[in-house]
């Protein structure tokens, strides 16, 4: 008898596994779920498939349905128009709601006249808001730019208020001793501190942002992802739903990366580069 | 114990610039007024808790002497908030009753004037540690290249290395670098008084005792007049030159004590009979206190 051969120590409870394991092990999900999506799509006949393409097409035909998207679909304008509606209406919420969120966080009187408001344009459902664009903005560009804009402007605004009321008292303590005034205790202290946090809140209602474009696009458009999921659905080509699925979600991920990427760089003083 | 009352406060209008106060007017032969003056201080905050009450006692301008003053007390006792009234800090400051006046004046806010070393670390993690020590004097609009000039100065006069710190960023620096560069970021304005509430309370005791020599010799050179709020008793008698016992809530100042000056270094000077001797002698005080006042009750 040998001495039973001992675990390796990272399948422990709450253990961390060195990068390159945990890396290996995504990858390997991800082909575990391409080959259960292949076996359950195996066939030469819609028939004699376990599950009909015309509910799950194959990870093959998702594959080559992609030059069919890039010629005759336009996925690149698709991506354009809807990138374009994202960038307009995040922008104007990010020019509107930061500074007001860095006033609200910065003054207790502003913060109390905003909370009604605020309170109350978080809990609108975001779907609501596309009949009141649409009954005020008409049914082209600006109505899609103003339901991103009131769909994330609230948010955006209430987590920049939040990141800069959250920076502890004892920095501006410090400050003042130091003989700072008020105007300098927001630009250097409050936003300077809060600025990750800012960062962060603009990460994440941009990606907000990126999803709730499709809900616009369904409704009414000429171009746009969202547009292109839904003409695929109403022809009846699933796998080209798919394969825009797939585009979307990685554009959400190259997104993210993107903003990831440059806060490393605004912000070299945090430990994690997150 | 407190020698608030009689002497009238002398009228003095000073100029308006913080650290102006100190130079002598030789035209009108006023006396210099007192650093720091508390009159009848009581402190009730909005919650209705008495902190401190009853506080009064002076701390006289004496040329050529700038003193340290060591506060001691138990926890909760209100020693903060002395410090923080004395900074014109919210929401101590204002106070509920009496006078708190600083080089004559009331105090009205906080200012420059008064220097701030905190016990949490309160670096500003954007700020390198030469932008951290420059932040007051760009907030005085001092131009770049002087401040930056200064602030390598302050670097090293703290004891850190102008070439391997200047650019570190917070995160990078020991706490007791981080309060290192606490003290130089408050010393670099030539303050007139600085609050130092608890500042080594999360240092080793080798560090502790570096900052405690550190400490003296910078307030001597800036000719500041130091408040250190310290639970070591042992901290306390090695820097202080006046110390202020503290009761227990509602706070208020029962003893004042001189202690004899020495030039030697911490380490050296707190394994000497004489100064285990004051600190028994302080220790004993504060437990008869502590029975007097419980006896009181
Ligand atoms: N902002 C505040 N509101 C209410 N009570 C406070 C506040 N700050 C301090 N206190 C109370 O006042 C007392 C004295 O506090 P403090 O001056 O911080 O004491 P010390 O520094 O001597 O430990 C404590 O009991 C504390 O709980
Ligand atoms: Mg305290």
């Amino acid at each position: 008898m040998t001495a039973p051969a001992r675990p390796a120590p990272w399948l422990a409870l709450r253990e961390l596994p060195p990068p390159l394991v945990r890396r290996a092990a995504g990858v390997v999900t991800v082909l575990l779920v391409l080959v259960v999506w292949a076996l359950l799509t195996r066939g030469a006949t819609a028939e004699s498939r376990a599950i009909s393409p015309t509910v799950l097409p194959s990870p093959f035909e998702v594959l080559r349905s992609f030059p069919v998207l890039l010629t005759e679909r336009n996925l690149v304008g698709s991506i354009a128009a809807s990138m374009q509606r994202v960038l307009l209406g995040f922008g104007l919420a990010a020019i509107i709601a930061v500074p007001l969120g860095i006033a609200a966080g910065s003054y207790r009187l502003v913060d109390a006249a905003s909370q009604p408001i605020s309170v109350f344009m978080r809990n609108v459902p975001v779907a609501a808001l596309i009949p009141l664009t649409l009954q005020a903005f008409g049914v082209g560009e600006l109505q899609k730019v103003m339901f991103l804009f009131l769909a994330t402007a609230p948010f955006l605004f209430h987590e920049v208020a939040r990141a800069v009321a959250l920076v502890d008292d004892r920095y501006v303590d410090t400050a003042q001793t130091l003989g700072a005034r008020p105007r300098q205790i927001v630009s250097k202290v409050l936003i300077a501190l809060a600025a990750p946090s800012i960062y962060g809140a603009l990460r994440a209602n941009f990606g907000m942002a990126f999803g709730y474009v499709m809900l616009a696009e369904v409704v009414d458009a000429r171009a746009g992802l969202g547009f292109l999921l839904l003409q695929s659905q109403r022809r009846g080509l699933p796998e080209h739903l798919l394969a825009t699925l797939l585009v979307i979600g990685l554009l959400a991920w190259l997104i993210d990366q993107t903003f990831r990427f440059f806060g490393r760089g605004f912000f070299p003083y945090l430990k994690a580069g997150e | 114990m407190s020698d608030a009352g009689g002497v009238p406060r002398k009228a003095l209008d000073s100029p308006g610039v913080p650290g102006a106060l100190a130079a002598p007017r030789p035209m009108l032969a006023l006396p210099a007024p007192d650093i720091v003056h508390f009159a009848g201080v009581s402190k009730t905050y909005e919650d209705g808790y008495t902190a401190i009450h009853d506080v009064s006692f002076t701390v006289e301008d004496t040329p050529n002497h700038m003193e340290i003053i060591g506060v001691l007390g138990p926890s909760g006792c209100g020693k903060s908030t002395v410090l923080r009234l004395i900074a014109g800090l919210t929401p101590q400051h204002p106070a509920t009753t009496g006078v708190v006046e600083v080089m004559g004046r009331p105090v009205t806010g906080p200012g420059p004037d008064r220097g701030f070393v905190f016990q949490d670390y309160t670096s500003f993690d954007n700020r390198t540690v030469a932008d951290n020590i420059a932040f007051g004097l760009e907030c005085s609009g001092v131009p770049n290249e002087e401040r930056t000039a200064l602030a390598r100065e302050w670097i090293s006069k703290v004891g850190l290395n102008v070439d391997r710190d200047a650019n570190k960023y917070p995160h990078q620096l020991s706490g007791g670098m981080r309060q290192r560069v606490a003290l130089a970021r408050t010393l670099i304005l030539k303050p007139r008084v600085i609050l130092m509430d608890e500042p080594f309370g999360a240092l080793d005791p080798r560090t502790r005792f570096a900052m405690q020599d550190l400490l003296v010799t910078l307030c001597r050179e800036v000719e500041a007049t130091c408040f250190l709020v310290t639970h070591s008793i042992e901290e306390a008698v090695h820097v202080s030159d006046r110390l202020y016992i503290f009761s227990s809530a509602p706070g208020t100042i029962l003893k004042e004590m001189k202690i004899p000056p020495s030039a030697r270094a911490a380490h050296l000077r707190q394994r000497e009979p004489e100064f285990i001797e004051t600190v028994f002698e302080v220790r004993d005080l504060i437990e008869t206190l502590d029975v007097s006042t419980k006896a009181g009750d």
